[in-house]
């Protein structure tokens, strides 16, 4: 039935040891599991083996971007529509990556690798199956309990957007336009909620940021405290979103990819009508409570 | 493509003035619409025409609940499963249960409620503007939650009912409460990938535990509780939290004695989620972890 869910971020940082501290001590994401070169890490409520996978490499960027798929034969499914849109589809066979089984690649307009994946080994959450405390004990950092979304950059908002929707089955909540009318930003979500997928003007490839669930406000409060403990620098925030109506923080990584902690939001339907915003309202749209955009926010990307 | 979720509750109450004064004065639902013997309601985030509907009756309990289908074409498909299964399911046209109501599958549930697929609800748009909208409306009275959440419902035979909710409805079980003897006394089940869409808990059949609306978090679960006792609304339990589903609730009752609830948290269940289960020894741990103990007007309680 299709895309559930963003599964996983490949992301590449110039020191593994510097990325493996920072995303356990400080995002208190759990440690996997390890090779020469790469680390991968799982949030304490995610039952599947990683959300989030880094490489080593000298230039700090991303790999590629995972989503989910509910049932085997959705891969061949959308491996049909990629086709028939115009790309390459490779398949990685079961064994060939690390924590899953067979899954699809391919190019997507907006200049990034995507992945779309069935079988992903079952690693289990931090709590038992029987009689089950509502969370662990002993967590370090942030520990947020799942990953939630990604922001990427693109040249052409709108092609990449007709990709997403009419070939993967993404669903627009909203928009960004500017005074042409054409797509600045936009966000799309496969899992009833805001935005699964989110993807605004820029350069093809980049990567924006990629964001964490947490369950409410008080702990994105609780989140920008132990940021500012750790002498993390924060981008934006705590704040609010015009746009999905989350409540967030930005911050980097010690190797400058961004990071977001995001909640709030609401549970669009399918058939839920897409909400624009015009280009004279931009910084309310993205920060709610500044109204206004700072050039960083707008300019940096990995 | 299937159910998508809960979509709307009818709610039997012997005053029907009153009732609707509690209803959007202190829960602080929105009303849509207005026949001589039922108030349609929906909270202010919904886009679609109604999600109670308060109907004068001289007793109280659930007259009916509804899910939202995504297709048109799930109403035809269900149908033909419900009969398969040896319930007979009666076709309703657009318009006919009242306004706004949409193409409708109705069937009595094994559970003994009467039960509604929809596809098709007139939608009536949120409280905001599709351009610009601010994330909130002002002036919103009440308790005021942006939705409607779940249903929590009793019956003699939770294993039948259950069985009956997964193999035909496509329903998935996230958590259960399981008795020394095997069989379970509570069901979770969901379609949204949320926690529970809908529950079930041993009873007596079609007997209504409770309809929950959604908060967006545990400061407003609080606020809430200041406001039922700020209006004298009868407080069942709560603020606590729940083992199981591990939301934040807050039960009250209305005027007529239909259980309320408020709730948030929870978590998100992929479908191939294996369920949690709980055993009776930890029963109450699993309803109220804080108090750890159930007490017997929840778990008798209900109308």
């Amino acid at each position: 039935m299709g895309i559930l869910r963003l599964g996983h971020v490949d992301i590449t940082v110039p020191d593994l040891d510097l990325a493996a501290a920072y995303y356990t001590q400080v995002m208190g994401m759990i440690e996997v599991e390890r090779t020469s070169d790469r680390v991968f890490f799982k949030c304490w409520d995610e039952e599947d083996h990683h959300s989030l996978a880094v490489r080593y490499d000298p230039r700090v960027g991303i790999d590629r971007f995972s989503f989910k798929v509910e049932r085997e034969d959705d891969l061949t499914e959308l491996e049909r529509n990629v086709e028939a849109y115009g790309f390459r589809v490779s398949r990685v066979s079961a064994g060939e990556e690390v924590g899953q089984g067979e899954s699809i690649r391919f190019e997507t307009p907006s200049g990034h690798e995507m992945e779309l994946v069935h079988q992903v080994e079952k690693v289990g959450g931090l709590l038992p199956k029987v009689n089950p405390d509502p969370v662990p004990q002993g967590l370090t950092g942030i520990a947020p309990p799942r990953m939630d979304h990604l922001l990427v950059t693109a040249e052409e908002v709108p092609e990449a957007t007709r990709f997403y929707m009419d070939v993967l089955g993404f669903r627009l909540t909203e928009q960004l336009l500017d005074g042409d009318g054409h797509q600045i930003g936009v966000w799309l979500e496969r899992s009833h909620s805001p935005h699964d997928l989110a993807v605004v003007s820029g350069p093809n490839g980049g990567l924006h940021h990629f964001a964490f669930w947490l369950d409410d406000w008080d702990h994105v409060r609780r989140a920008a405290d132990i940021l500012a403990y750790n002498s993390i620098q924060i981008d934006v925030g705590p704040t609010r979103h015009g746009i999905t109506r989350g409540n967030t923080i930005y911050f980097f990584d010690p190797m400058g990819t961004r990071n977001e902690v995001f909640t709030g939001g609401y549970r669009p339907d399918p058939d839920f009508p897409t909400i624009t915003w015009t280009e004279d309202n931009i910084g309310r749209a993205i920060f709610y409570y500044e109204g206004d955009l700072n050039d960083r926010f707008m300019k940096v990307h990995t | 493509m299937g159910i998508l979720r809960l979509s709307h509750v009818e709610i039997r109450v012997p005053d029907l003035e009153l009732a609707t004064a509690y209803y959007v004065e202190v829960v602080g639902l929105i009303e849509t619409a207005r026949e001589t013997d039922r108030v349609f309601l929906k909270c202010w985030d919904e886009h679609q025409h109604h999600s109670v509907v308060l109907r004068h009756a001289p007793t109280y309990g659930l007259e009916s609940l509804a899910f939202k289908c995504q297709d048109a074409d799930d109403l035809d498909h269900y149908a033909a499963r419900i009969e398969a299964a040896g319930i007979s399911t009666k076709r309703i046209p657009a318009g006919e249960l009242g306004p706004g109501s949409g193409e409708t599958v109705r069937f009595q549930s094994p559970s003994g409620h009467v039960t509604d697929l929809v596809w098709g609800m007139e939608q009536v748009g949120n409280l905001l503007p599709l351009t610009n909208p601010p994330p909130e409306p002002l002036g919103l009275v009440g308790i005021h939650p942006p939705r409607i959440d779940h249903a929590f419902l009793m019956c003699e035979d939770v294993d039948g009912v259950t069985d009956f909710f997964t193999d035909v409805l496509d329903f998935r079980i996230t958590e259960q409460i399981v008795a020394d003897d095997g069989h379970r006394l509570v069901t979770f089940l969901e379609r949204s990938h949320s926690s529970h869409d809908l529950a079930f808990v041993t009873g007596p059949n079609g007997a209504f535990h409770h309809v929950a609306f959604w908060l967006d978090d545990w400061n407003q679960v609080r606020q809430a509780a200041d406001l039922c006792a700020y209006h004298g609304v009868r407080i069942d339990a709560g603020p606590t939290r729940h083992g199981a589903t591990r939301g934040w609730g807050l039960y009250f009752f209305d005027p007529a004695g239909n259980r309320n609830e408020v709730y948030t948290g929870g978590y998100w269940a992929d479908p191939d989620r294996e369920p949690v289960t709980w055993t009776e020894a930890e029963m109450g741990k699993a309803i109220f972890y804080y108090e750890g103990v159930v007490d017997q007007r929840f778990l008798t309680e209900h109308s």
